[in-house]
């Protein structure tokens, strides 16, 4: 099923139930949410940090400036993974 | 070998319960006259934390037959683990919630025996399923996510599309449909819980149907029926790789089921060893940890990694054996086992009816339940 795409003006948030953790034992970042946890890769992580109220576009364009990255292809990775996290229901989009 | 870490514990914090479930998985003669008390609980949930665990599942029995669950919920939450309660909904009102939601409880999932109330009060033994109905409200008003989860049977399998619709309109963030595995009770009561092939094929339809139009909406998860499978599932995802549970008597065991399935495993216990020192190096969890103990044909198997040999408490319950593969598998010697049992079910249109409703660990007073407004009903045969 092809995934809707997501606008730029849409607010990317941990759904409910859902928690943002730092693993001790690995010092990497996870999800945990009912009898689940999803490791999270390095992009991942930094997306997520920052879906705290802000847009899509503008957590692409904090990223570009921090990471000194081409925006299209860095909106692109964001909205591949924020999708991916949306059809699993481990984000919410308001 | 060396141990990784374990991410998740099961907390089994009694096997009391106001229910009757003819397909619990609590073990037939589990004792409970001993459970342990708060503070050996706490000082566990912080070994566990220590060890790597990132997870807690507060089971049972009816885990809310324990007062001091709001404690034990947060000590979890100070140990930085998720914590997640599983329970019946009974006696879960507002006097109840409030406290779970305050001690930073993450998580509910409430089971459900089906999505009627005539139904359901039959399969629980128990006038159970309006208080549910009760429980689901008052959780979603304390704004605890909530997760709702059914064991599907013979019974119930084909109202599958009413139970995903209740989940619906009670608001759940996610749905378990879990096809019955058979251990403890439900191995009792096997031939009267199997569903048909038929059934089975519809029900994996739905499934697959409302997991793709709620995506996003309400996540879906569905237990396969693994007897209809061809390969057995990934226990556990290996013989203590990531998970532990802890019984009520404080007995720590790979699996929640082992106890009962695997006669010859001795388990260790918290009151006598640090878990560290059980997770690590007791005898019950390297018995069948990584590939070593795995005979033909698992040990050449590309598979051996992946389904980790299916169930040991499923070889054990059907070969007598919990070192063989797992019986599902089509490749094991056995694999005759199970479908034997399907040949007799899916050739007959007479199907056994009458279940044994599972009752509480003798030893436990009748008074020490949690105080519940269902009369239990275990006395009472299924047909009613």
């Amino acid at each position: 099923m092809p995934m809707p795409k997501i606008a730029d003006a849409a607010q990317p948030r941990l759904a409910k139930g859902v928690r943002l953790q730092n693993d001790s034992a690995t010092g990497k970042s996870v999800l945990l949410f009912p009898e689940g946890i999803v490791e999270l890769n390095d992009t991942a992580h930094e997306i997520l940090a920052r879906c705290d109220g802000r847009t899509l576009i503008e957590i692409v364009q904090t990223l570009a400036e921090e990471y000194d990255a081409d925006l299209a292809a860095l909106a692109a990775d964001v909205r591949e993974t924020l999708a991916d996290l949306q059809q699993r229901k481990l984000i919410e989009l308001t | 070998m060396t141990a990784p870490r374990p991410y998740a514990l099961l907390a089994e914090i009694t096997y009391r319960c106001p229910l009757h479930c003819p397909y619990c998985s609590n073990p037939m003669q589990g004792r409970n006259n001993d459970e342990l008390n708060t503070d050996e609980w706490k000082r566990v949930i912080h070994e566990a934390a220590a060890l790597g665990v990132l997870q807690i599942g507060f089971s049972g029995g009816e885990p809310l037959a324990r007062r001091d669950l709001p404690d034990l919920v947060r000590a979890a939450r100070e140990a930085d683990l998720y914590t997640n309660l599983i329970t019946s909904g009974i006696g879960l009102d507002d006097e109840r919630v409030h406290p779970l939601r305050d001690a930073g409880l993450d998580s509910i999932q409430l089971s459900f025996q089906s999505d009627q109330s005539g139904l359901s009060d039959e399969i629980a033994g128990a006038r159970a399923h309006q208080h549910k109905l009760d429980a689901a409200a008052k959780i979603r008003a304390a704004g605890i996510p909530l997760s709702l989860n059914f064991v599907i049977h013979r019974r119930n399998i084909d109202r599958l599309p009413q139970m995903i619709d209740l989940a619906e309109t009670l608001g759940a963030e996610r749905v378990e449909l879990a096809n019955v595995q058979f251990y403890g009770w439900a191995f009792l009561n096997r031939a009267v819980l199997l569903p048909t092939r038929e059934q089975v094929t519809r029900a994996r339809e739905v499934a697959t149907a409302a997991k793709a139009r709620l995506a996003g909406k309400i996540d879906i998860f569905y237990v396969l029926p693994d007897y209809y499978e061809t390969r057995p599932k990934p226990c556990l995802n290996g013989w203590g790789q990531r998970y532990l549970t802890i019984n009520p008597i404080g007995d720590v065991l790979p699996c929640p089921t082992a106890s009962s399935a695997i006669p010859d495993l001795r388990f260790e216990n918290v009151r006598a060893r640090a878990l560290d020192w059980i997770w690590r190096e007791s005898e019950s969890f390297n018995r069948f940890r990584g590939t070593e103990w795995m005979p033909e044909p698992c040990r050449s198997c590309p598979q051996r990694e992946i389904d980790f040999g299916g169930c040991r408490c499923q070889a054990a319950l059907l070969t007598g054996n919990a070192a063989n593969t797992d019986p599902v598998c089509e490749l094991s010697p056995n694999r005759a086992i199970v479908d034997a049992v399907l040949g007799d079910l899916n050739s007959s249109s007479k199907h056994a009816r009458e279940w044994t409703y599972r009752v509480n660990p003798k030893g436990v007073p009748v008074s020490s339940l949690a105080r519940s407004p269902v009369a239990a009903g275990a006395d009472r045969g299924p047909g009613a």
